[in-house]
């Protein structure tokens, strides 16, 4: 008897599975305006916040009077934007046909196959619409795989002005002092990576990740361990070894001082009342020298999910549109404060009287744009808050440091070939400065590009070792200069256009080499 | 009388069995006492709390005192006007009773017939189950999870899957009831197998009778899973507000971006959650402390 | 070592009676992986002489059987049917058509054997890779799904599966066959359908009662445990989730990461939480243990008022369903809970912490470790006292009786009387529990969800984890919290959580008399 119910449960299920495939859509209508009438039922996820919800169902049956015809059935479910990619992620098949994320899950998103890139039509609205740092944002690889929807996800600092004063604000050992006299607490998530960075960017490191068109990581260029970033562990310290500080900025308990972004504005504007002052990050002083706090400054957006049926993608992209044009998106700054990414939205009156979004843009001006970053960054980064916290010596804030490289290093985990191997990075083949193509090695020992490239003239590239920039060659006088040093020289420029092999002849010391442009036939 | 006595034995504090004895005896009662109104105090203080919170109006975020400064039935009014949370529980509240009553038919069919019937392969199911039983259940999910998604048991259906889920593998938990059944006079069946009846009969005529208090413990405890279960249930509802249930759909309350606004509509959740539950569990208590009881000494 | 009869045993001082039993445990530990080894090569030795008895019980069935015996071996139920038992003969007949229909038709068994490339290093599950084309006249892309490396993998195994049913009913039939023959031969009457039926309700009414729940652990537990299993030799990841990109097999790559002792390495982050997890079940089990105990003789005191109240103040924790009650606890200890808050005023708070700036004690491994602890013991006790009121009152009153007479004290008869007779019953249970707080997912997940971060090991198997993490916890987020799941390395915990749970039961079980024999104190 079991197994037969074995035999039928495995006829079942492979009925069931054929079932699933839908036939492919029928051609209806030209080449452009093509017909896309119908009833779809989708299903959407959006910001958990209360009402959220509800307004993207208003702005929907807007869409519907808009486009006489289409009639949407939506089902809109509230997530928040910082889980929906790793839920998306965990399974796509199930996944919703829109949603709305941070910009720093985008890369994954797109490695998983979990986003339909917008038709030609939609990229040049976006690129038309939209502010050149959200533009950038939806990018994976010089394709836009999603529509920009905010421009506000970074941070700023939110005090009490009954206890520090204006100058004050603006130091950061200062606001340290007036929270631990009074008895209030500095709020600041050191320990998340997204805020610990923060300091490093204030001291000059960098952290930025190249991903080749799959949306795979395939290398990191990272300066936190370095005598800049002892100086940020340090400026770090001012905060975190003070009974004031607080890690937890999601709440207001107590707070003088919170660092955190426009989705507290209501909070904030409830806890600290008439008190309320928003402005930018203030700066720290170690070892006689001042350094302005930086950010991230970063971006939420709405994808689609790949569809099986070409017309019910197009109606999903014009839906994603609609949903993020400048009407909407100043629809939701009125109701949560959400800061516009669509540029004219942004010249909005009140959105340019926001006290939150005046902070922000303050702040904006030391930021740093959040590109793709690997969750391996945001697991290990934050660590180096808690190391902060709790390190008594050089020598421990040192460690934390290295146990950071090494999680990176082990993450990258370049095979030793590929450490020693060039490839050539730049402005070729439209994918900008974020994809590395790979060369080979003759025996002799000149490397040569393994494709040819149409180059126009002025394109600039590069020629890197082990996709890092410790070893970078580029224009052939600095190539040549052994006083200019490796990670510094200036890139290759192109003088004439034409389909080409680039080649790179490295002189027997390693330290200075020429590039050639073999013309490809 | 017997248990009496074994009760006046079992007192640590008495030493001697002299005249000094109800003075001693009065003395370390008073501290037993003492002892088991501090223990009341730490047990009942956090349930005090929560009730008293879910009644403040003033703010919604978590404060450091007690006493709310202003009484209402804010946080309960929302509760239900302006959450899915009636959602929740209508959804936990129908698994707990569908869980129960499929519970009962697999883990009594199984204990039953481990505990009567001996048949080839007997010794191995049981040595089985143990070594199954050894793995991590969750571990399972990835599966099934997949398969669910497929058969479109997951998201807003996620009640059926999950009450799936709860009851396909819960034969394997029949220790207790089947050292229940060990408790029965074998001598019972065999008397009725004489009279000619199947053992069908024997078991719906004559064990079924006496198992009461089994069955109830084991209703009980399977209409008190789906409340209380958080793992299994957020990895098959996969973040859908309509198949939640309260355990899940409350845990988002308490994440940070919710906290500042959902604290007190948290606590006033736990209580409409924890009053029917409670209610129930004191009112059967007997049973369950059986089930306990029983469980422990069988293993 | 040489053991001593009762009557050398009893001249002993105590102190060498202590010595006698300790040395006495530990050599007898090479005697269970003896022991262990010896049952592991009987099993492989049973297998192998069941696999050489099939073919031979075959054999011989075949040689000895007439033709419709023998015709049987080809056309399943023939013999059944030849020797009248309709029913029989039907089911299996049907039971052949099905599978070979199942295994020819296209995309039927051979097809998905075929798909997913069993075992070949590097080859990936499914041969279909799923990708996106433009087109043009929609201006938009549309996907076009490939294989789903999941559900190839599903299919293959339960193809496997139902080969070996189908050779498992093959012989069954054909040695029913056999059967019939040998009662034809000898004049008695053969089973009818009816009869068939009329068991099930009898007889055989085992099978009717296990069939369903079986049916249940076979397709939600064993299916999916091997599916599991056979994860951990593959890439499946959230990069490779068979979906958008297929995964493949990888042979044993996995398990050396299980070497990696370095930062980030999955060997140094288990070896870390495993320490941490077994410390956690041993405090666990015994502070609740022992202090329960305590509870329930204080209750149980003769001349102790209001029994029943105070029972059931205790037994709300376990009513109340834990999310709440252990969401709202975890909330009343940070810093900004009323507890936390009143520990700060009161000064009561650590120092040390203080000194480090630490002002929440979930935010330090230390505290967050003994809180969790404590906090268990709050949920926990409940269930003790439950069960020692219970066995206490099972405890022969004559032992309390003659033992005062001895002139033995209240603690005495607890040392003597009262923890050895709780040790002997309850010892199962110990186990039982100590297994349960191992997996005790809830009490960790929703008192701390493992935090505070450690900062040693940072992340592994894709987690980011925490000095309170759990095994369990750490498998969850390794599946669930994060876009870098490494599905085949919580497999290979989950494999290694298992390793663990056996070994303990195999010592417990040696070592706990009660557990060998459970009749013996009836």
């Amino acid at each position: 008897m079991k197994k037969f119910l074995c035999a039928t449960l495995a006829l079942i299920m492979c009925l069931g599975l054929f079932a699933g495939c839908a036939p492919a859509a029928d051609n209806n209508g030209g080449n452009t305006g093509a017909d896309l009438s119908g009833t779809y039922d989708i299903t959407m996820w959006v910001s958990e916040k209360e009402g959220v919800a509800d307004q993207f169902q208003s702005q929907i049956d807007a869409f519907e009077a808009a486009n006489p015809g289409i009639t949407i059935n939506a089902k809109i479910e509230g997530v928040t934007e910082a889980d929906a990619a790793s839920k998306v992620i965990a399974d796509v098949a199930t996944a919703p046909d829109l949603y709305c994320f941070a910009q720093d899950q985008l890369a994954r998103l797109v490695q998983a196959a979990a986003l339909a890139k917008p038709g030609k039509a939609a990229q040049d609205v976006i690129i038309a619409n939209n502010d050149s740092g959200s533009v950038t944002a939806v990018k994976v690889a010089g394709e836009i795989y999603a529509y920009p929807m905010t421009s506000d996800n970074g941070y700023y600092m939110y005090y009490d002005k009954s206890i520090i004063t204006e100058e004050d604000a603006k130091d950061l050992a200062k606001l340290v002092a007036a929270c631990e006299k009074s008895g209030k607490k500095f709020r600041f998530a050191l320990e998340n990576a997204w805020y610990t960075a923060a300091f490093f960017f204030a001291t000059g490191c960098e952290h930025t990740w190249t991903t080749d068109a799959n949306g795979d990581f395939t290398s990191v260029n990272d300066t936190f361990n370095s005598d800049k970033g002892m100086i940020a562990m340090k400026g770090m310290q001012i905060l975190a070894k003070s009974t004031a500080y607080d890690s937890d900025a999601d709440k207001f308990t107590d707070a003088g001082v919170i660092v955190t972004g426009t989705w507290n504005a209501e909070a904030a504007k409830t806890h600290f009342g008439n008190n309320l002052a928003a402005t930018k990050l203030p700066s720290f002083t170690v070892d006689g020298k001042t350094y302005q706090l930086g950010s991230y400054s970063g971006y939420k957006m709405m994808g689609v999910k790949p569809q099986t049926d070409a017309k019910r993608g197009a109606v999903l992209q014009l839906l994603a549109q609609f949903l993020t044009n400048e009407e909407n998106q100043l629809a939701r700054f009125n109701s949560f404060g959400w800061g516009p990414s669509n540029v004219k939205a942004q010249a909005n009156e009140a959105v340019k009287a926001n006290e939150s979004l005046a902070a922000l843009a303050a702040q904006n001006a030391f930021a740093v744009p959040q590109g793709q970053i690997a969750g391996v960054f945001w697991d290990n980064a934050k660590l180096l808050g808690a190391v902060a916290k709790a390190a008594t010596s050089d020598a421990e804030l040192q460690k934390g440091l290295d146990d950071y490289t090494k999680a990176l290093d082990a993450f990258t985990s370049l095979t030793p070939a590929q450490r020693a191997a060039f490839t050539v990075i730049g402005g070729i083949k439209d994918t900008g400065w974020g994809t590395d193509f790979e060369m080979k090695e003759d025996p002799k020992g000149t490397w040569t590009s393994v494709e040819a490239f149409d180059l126009t003239a002025g394109t600039e590239f590069k020629v890197r070792q082990g996709m890092g920039w410790k070893v970078a060659f580029g224009d052939n006088t600095a190539n040549a200069d052994t006083s200019i040093p490796l990670s510094d020289k200036p890139n290759y420029k192109v003088e004439a256009a034409g389909k080409y092999y680039i080649q790179l002849v490295v002189a027997e010391d390693g330290q200075t080499a020429v590039i050639n442009l073999v013309a490809a036939n | 009388m017997a248990k009496k006595i074994a009760n006046e034995n079992a007192n640590p504090a008495r030493t001697k069995r002299s005249m000094g004895v109800k003075v001693g005896r009065r003395i370390s009662n008073t501290f037993v006492y003492i002892v088991l109104i501090l223990m009341t105090v730490i047990w009942l203080f956090p349930f005090f709390g929560i009730v008293l919170e879910s009644f403040r109006v003033e703010t919604p975020q978590q404060v450091s005192y007690l006493w709310p400064k202003e009484f209402g039935w804010d946080n309960y009014y929302k509760l239900f006007n302006e959450t899915d949370f009636m959602r929740w529980f209508i959804n936990t509240g129908f698994m707990g009773i569908c869980t129960a009553f499929l519970q009962v038919f697999f883990i009594l069919s199984v204990s039953y017939t481990l505990s009567r019937m001996r048949f080839k392969g007997r010794k191995f199911l049981m040595n089985f189950m143990l070594i199954l039983g050894m793995f991590p259940g969750f571990l399972t999910m990835i599966l099934i999870y997949k398969v669910f998604a497929e058969a479109g048991l997951t998201m807003e259906m996620a009640p059926v899957g999950l009450i799936i889920v709860y009851c396909a593998s819960s034969g394997m938990g029949y220790y207790v009831s089947k050292g229940f059944f060990d408790t029965i006079p074998k001598s019972l069946d065999e008397a009725a197998r004489v009279d000619g009846a199947t053992r069908f009969q024997v078991f719906y005529k004559v064990i079924m009778p006496m198992a009461k208090p089994i069955v109830i413990y084991t209703i009980l405890m399977g209409f008190m899973a789906p409340w209380g279960d958080f793992m299994t249930a957020s990895y098959i509802i996969h973040e859908n507000s309509e198949g939640m249930n309260v355990a899940v759909g409350m845990y988002e309350w308490l994440s940070k971006t919710n906290l500042n606004t959902h604290y007190t509509m948290f606590c006033a959740g736990g209580v409409v959650v924890a009053v029917p539950v409670t209610a129930l569990f004191l009112m059967l208590q007997k049973y369950y402390v059986e089930g306990v009881t029983g469980g422990a000494v069988k293993g | 070592m040489q053991k001593l009869s009762d009557l050398q045993y009893l001249k002993l001082t105590k102190l060498q009676r202590l010595w006698y039993n300790l040395t006495l445990f530990f050599f007898s530990i090479p005697g269970w992986f003896l022991k262990l080894g010896r049952s592991i090569l009987g099993f492989f030795k049973k297998v192998g002489s069941g696999f050489i008895n099939f073919f031979v019980d075959i054999g011989t069935t075949f040689s000895k059987g007439n033709w419709a015996v023998k015709l049987s071996f080809f056309i399943f139920g023939f013999g059944n049917l030849y020797y009248g038992q309709i029913m029989r003969g039907l089911f299996f007949l049907l039971f052949e058509l099905v599978f070979i229909a199942y295994m020819l038709v296209p995309s039927g068994g051979i097809y998905w054997l075929q798909k997913g490339q069993w075992f070949q290093k590097g080859a990936t599950i499914g041969t279909v890779q799923g990708g996106s084309s433009y087109d043009p006249i929609f201006d938009t892309e549309v996907w076009h799904a490939g294989d789903d490396s999941v559900k190839v993998m599903l299919y293959g195994l339960l193809t496997i599966l139902f080969i070996i049913a189908f050779i498992y009913t093959w012989r069954l039939q054909v040695k029913q066959c056999g059967i019939c023959m040998d009662i034809t031969a000898q004049g008695k009457k053969i089973k009818s359908g009816k009869d068939d039926l009329r068991s099930l309700v009898d007889d055989q009414f085992h099978k009717t009662l296990l069939s369903l729940p079986i049916f249940g652990i076979l397709a939600f537990t064993v299916l999916p445990i091997i599916f599991m299993v056979l994860v951990a030799f593959t890439s499946y990841d959230a990069a490779h989730d068979g979906y958008s990109n297929l995964f493949s097999w990888v042979g044993l790559d996995n398990f050396n990461a299980l070497f990696d002792f370095g930062s980030g390495g999955l060997g140094l982050a288990f070896g870390e939480i495993l320490s941490w997890t077994l410390m956690w079940s041993f405090f666990a089990t015994f502070t609740n243990y022992f202090l329960g105990m305590f509870v329930a003789i204080l209750i149980n005191k003769k001349g102790i008022k209001f029994k029943k109240f105070w029972r059931t103040v205790l037994v709300m924790t376990i009513a109340i369903p834990q999310f709440v009650s252990l969401l709202y606890v975890s909330k009343l200890f940070d810093d900004s809970g009323i507890i936390g808050k009143l520990l700060l005023e009161l000064g009561w708070f650590p120092q040390a912490l203080l000194d480090m700036n630490i002002n929440s004690l979930w935010d330090h491994e230390t505290s967050a470790r003994i809180l969790l602890i404590v906090i268990n013991i709050w949920i926990g006790i409940p269930y003790i006292m439950l069960m020692a009121t219970g066995i206490l009152m099972n405890i022969p009153s004559d032992l309390y009786e003659s033992s005062r007479v001895d002139g033995a004290n209240a603690f005495q008869q607890y040392t003597r009387i009262t923890l050895p007779y709780m040790l002997f019953v309850t010892g199962p249970y110990l186990l039982t529990s100590f297994v349960g707080n191992l997996n005790n997912f809830n009490v960790i997940y929703l008192l701390t969800s493992g935090n505070p971060l450690n900062t040693e090991i940072g992340t592994a198997g894709g987690a980011s984890i925490g000095s309170t993490d759990l095994l369990i916890t750490w498998l969850f987020k390794m599946t669930l919290g994060s876009t870098d799941a490494q599905y085949y390395s919580a497999s290979i915990i989950g494999i290694l959580i298992f390793v663990v749970v056996a070994v303990l039961s195999l010592i417990v079980y040696n070592v706990i008399p009660s557990t060998k024999n459970e009749e013996d104190f009836k």
